[in-house]
């Protein structure tokens, strides 16, 4: 089975524990090489945050229980990708 | 010792996720306050009604402050659960998920629990500091003595609690020392005026 190497998550989470923290926890979990997380919208309590990581293998229940032990939960997963090597989305012509 | 540095560590998380830390000092201060003016106003009553038996004393003074301490435990034990509930439940709705699994969740019992540990314990401990000269009573000429230590023991630690506020307020500390002296220089006043008249 080829290995995830980039997963794109559309998440909700409380304000507290904060993005650094967040960011923090998740880059400690194996297989994971970077973490990114941008805020792209905020509210009284929550804030959406869009989770962007990479690395050689990862696993995403793991990503997952993770996200959701701080609070969180994922709206959406909205890229992936798994194999020997990251390759982004082609163009085609109906874009 | 790593059980307590993780133990620490876990406080220090779950302290910037629920800020156990303001809560309690505000709650350490606002009862040690209250257990202290309460020990005056039984040390008074028991001054101005001519009570010189130290046990009569000690044993008022004690049952006063495990009143004290039961009510600030259980009183800060059902409103703070009863508060954090209420919060989690909220974050719940906004999040559409049940939280009560999350760090966020073990961070709010843990604060239930904390600050009804503080709630409890500091007017209980304060009253007990002010009695001090009654558990050795033996010590003093005359039991008068013990009395007017234990006053000027309140008073002290009246001053040291309005030094505290004025260090956390990062104001004027004197000011504030001065404030919380005042209402125990008139808790004494009022009581000495009611049980002389």
């Amino acid at each position: 089975m080829g290995e995830i190497r980039r997963l794109v998550l559309d998440t909700l989470k409380p304000l507290e524990p904060t993005i650094i923290e967040m960011a923090d926890e998740l880059s400690d979990l194996g297989g994971i090489a970077a973490v990114n997380i941008s805020i792209y919208e905020i509210d009284r309590k929550v804030e959406n945050a869009k989770i962007t990581i990479e690395g050689e293998n990862i696993s995403y229940p793991r990503v997952l229980d993770r996200i959701q032990e701080l609070g969180g939960t994922i709206h959406s997963i909205d890229e992936v990708v798994a194999g020997s090597k990251i390759i982004d989305d082609s163009a085609t012509l109906q874009d | 010792m790593s059980w307590f540095r993780d133990a620490l560590q876990r406080a220090g998380e779950y302290d910037r996720l629920v800020n156990i830390g303001e809560i309690a000092r505000r709650y350490f201060v606002m009862n040690a306050f209250d257990g202290v003016l309460t020990i005056i106003g039984v040390l008074m009553g028991n001054l101005t009604a001519g009570v010189r038996e130290p046990r009569i004393v000690v044993s008022t003074g004690l049952a006063t402050s495990v009143a004290m301490g039961i009510s600030g435990l259980w009183g800060a034990y059902l409103t703070e659960a009863a508060e954090r509930e209420r919060d989690l439940d909220e974050l719940s709705r906004y999040t559409l998920t049940d939280l009560n699994d999350t760090r966020i969740a073990r961070a709010s019992r843990a604060a239930v629990v904390a600050v009804a540990l503080v709630d409890g314990l500091s007017p209980f401990l304060a009253a007990l500091v002010v009695l001090t000269p009654f558990f050795v009573i033996g010590l003093f000429p005359a039991v008068t003595w013990a009395y007017y230590t234990s006053l000027a023991i309140a008073l002290l630690t009246l001053l040291g609690l309005g030094f505290f506020l004025g260090h956390v307020s990062r104001g004027n500390v004197v000011l504030y020392a001065v404030k919380t002296g005042v209402a125990g220089v008139v808790a004494v006043l009022i009581s000495f005026l009611l049980g002389g008249w």
